[in-house]
C-alpha cells in the first residue's frame, strides 16, 4: 500500500519506504529536480515546496506524513509560457547565478508576496531567512521583489 | 506503509506503539536529520499527527494549554497573553519561517541532544509544567523536573502537552546570534519579570538555554535580584560575577568561553525588554 497525494495538480502515489523524505522521492522517483538537494538541515531552503499551500523544507517531510495532502513544487507553480511573477522579476532583474537557491527563494517569496503585497526591504529580508544564497546575490533578489508592487493598487501579479 | 510508518489515533495507542524499534515522529524536523548524526534510522516512525487534541491550544484565567504537536509558527501568532510575550518571542525569531511551520514545542523539549532549544528557556521562565502519558497513565511535572530527568526518561513516555500559569508580570526572550537570523543561537536567555508596589522585584524567572547540554534556570541570578528595586539594578554585572553557575559547552558554532561572554548582555537585553513592556502595562 502506498501513500496518495497531489502532485502539482495530478494524482500520484509513493509505494517506497514511507520514511523517505519528500525530496529524494521527487528527485529520484516523480524526476522533479527543481528542489534541490543541498544542506539537508533545513538551513538553507533550497528544497522549499508548499504542501496544502504552506512552504515547507522538504528535506526534512517523510512521504509517510503526506497521505492526502496537495504537493506544489517548483514545476508546479508555473510554465513555460506564464512565469509566476517572482519568477519573471527574477529574469527581469538578472537574479540568477548558479541556480541552487532560486526554486526555494521563489517558492517562499511567492507565498510570502500572498499576505504581505507591501513588503519593506526589511520584511523581504526577514522573510528571506530560511533561504540562502551563497552566491551573495541577496540585494539584486530584494530589488526584483520591490519591482513586484509599484504598481498604484499595491497589488501582486500573481 | 502501516509496518514503518504508523498513525496511532490516541495517545494511548501511541504509548503501546513505543518501544526500543520505534522513534516518536511530531515535526520530524530532528528525527529526519538522525542520518547525519550517525544514529539508528530503521526505527518506525509512530506519527502523532492524527491525535486531535495534541494540535490545541486553549488560553482560560487558570493558564494556557498548548498540544505537543503544536507549531513554533502557531506559538508566534497567540496575541492574547500578555505574559507569555518571551514565548512568543522565541517561537517567531527560532530557525526560519519553513522550519517553524513544521517544528513542534514536544520536540523542542523532547529532542534530548539538542542544546539550543529557543522554546525550552521561554516555558522554563514562564514556569511551565508538562504532561506526559505512559503505560502507568498520565502525570504532571515541572518542565524544569522533566529536563533533569529528560536523559534516562523510559522510551515509552508521550509528553502531550504543557500547562503555564497564569501570571501578572512581562516576559522576555534575548538570542544571540553570529549572524542576524537563521541559525542556532549560541546562547539565549528568557526572564520573567513581576513587580511589587514599591516598584522593586517581587518575583523573578530566568533560564538560560544553548550554554549547557540542556537549558536550565539561573536561580542564583533569580535570588540576586529579588527584591532589588527595577530603577537601580545592575543586571549585566549582577548576571557578570554569577557565571560561574554555568559549565559550558565547546561547539563547532563557539567556543564554551564565548557563550560565556555574551551571557550578561543577553540577560540585560531581555530585562530591558520585559521592564519595557511592564511600564508600558502600568
Amino acid at each position: 500500500m502506498g501513500v496518495d497525494f497531489t502532485l502539482n495538480g495530478k494524482p500520484r502515489s509513493f509505494a517506497g519506504d514511507p520514511r523517505t523524505s519528500l525530496l529524494h522521492a521527487l528527485r529520484d522517483d516523480f524526476r522533479l529536480t527543481g528542489a534541490k538537494d543541498v544542506c539537508g538541515e533545513g538551513f538553507c531552503g533550497a528544497c522549499i515546496i508548499y504542501v496544502d499551500g504552506e512552504p515547507k523544507t522538504s528535506c526534512l517531510l517523510p512521504v509517510g506524513a503526506l497521505q492526502g495532502t496537495e504537493i506544489t513544487t517548483i514545476e508546479g507553480i508555473g510554465n513555460v509560457d506564464t512565469l509566476n511573477p517572482v519568477q519573471q522579476a527574477f529574469i527581469d532583474f538578472d537574479v540568477v547565478q548558479c541556480g541552487m537557491c532560486f526554486p526555494g527563494m521563489v517558492m517562499t517569496l511567492t507565498h510570502y508576496l500572498k499576505d504581505n503585497p507591501r513588503p519593506s526591504r526589511a520584511e523581504v529580508k526577514a522573510a528571506l531567512t530560511g533561504n540562502i544564497c551563497r552566491c551573495t546575490g541577496y540585494e539584486r533578489i530584494i530589488d526584483a521583489v520591490m519591482s513586484l508592487h509599484n504598481s498604484a493598487s499595491g497589488e501582486v501579479r500573481t | 506503509m502501516e509496518q514503518r510508518f504508523k498513525y496511532p489515533p490516541s495517545v494511548e495507542d501511541a504509548v503501546s506503539a513505543l518501544g526500543d524499534s520505534a522513534v516518536l515522529f511530531a515535526g520530524g524536523t530532528w528525527v529526519m536529520r538522525a542520518p547525519l548524526r550517525d544514529e539508528d534510522c530503521e526505527k518506525t516512525f509512530i506519527s502523532l499527527a492524527k491525535i486531535p487534541e495534541l494540535h490545541l491550544v486553549s488560553v482560560n484565567d487558570a493558564g494556557v494549554k498548548i498540544g505537543a504537536l503544536v507549531t513554533h509558527h502557531a506559538l508566534a501568532a497567540i496575541s492574547d497573553v500578555p505574559e507569555m510575550t518571551a514565548l512568543v518571542q522565541a517561537a517567531g525569531r527560532s530557525a526560519n519561517p519553513a522550519i517553524r511551520r513544521m517544528a513542534t514545542v514536544g520536540g523542542n523539549i523532547c529532542a534530548k541532544d539538542f542544546a539550543a532549544a529557543d522554546l525550552v528557556p521561554a516555558l522554563l521562565a514562564l514556569g511551565a509544567e508538562v504532561e506526559v502519558q505512559s503505560f502507568e497513565g498520565a502525570a504532571s511535572l515541572t518542565l524544569e523536573d522533566y529536563l533533569q530527568t529528560r536523559s534516562t526518561r523510559p522510551s515509552t513516555e508521550i509528553l502531550t502537552s504543557i500547562h503555564i500559569p497564569r501570571h501578572s508580570g512581562r516576559s522576555a526572550h534575548a538570542r544571540g546570534l553570529l549572524r542576524q537570523a537563521g541559525e542556532y543561537p549560541v546562547a539565549n536567555v528568557s526572564v520573567y519579570l513581576e513587580p511589587d508596589q514599591n516598584g522593586a522585584i517581587n518575583a523573578a524567572r530566568i533560564a538560560v538555554g544553548s550554554v549547557e547540554s540542556t537549558p536550565k534556570r539561573w536561580h542564583a541570578l533569580e535570588a540576586a535580584v529579588s527584591g532589588q528595586p527595577f530603577g537601580r539594578l545592575s543586571i549585566s554585572d549582577l548576571a557578570q560575577s554569577l557565571t560561574q553557575e554555568f559549565t559550558p559547552r565547546d561547539g563547532v558554532d563557539a567556543p564554551a568561553t564565548y557563550r560565556l561572554r555574551i551571557l550578561p548582555r543577553l540577560v540585560a537585553q531581555a530585562f530591558a525588554d520585559a521592564m519595557g513592556q511592564l511600564e508600558r502595562s502600568a
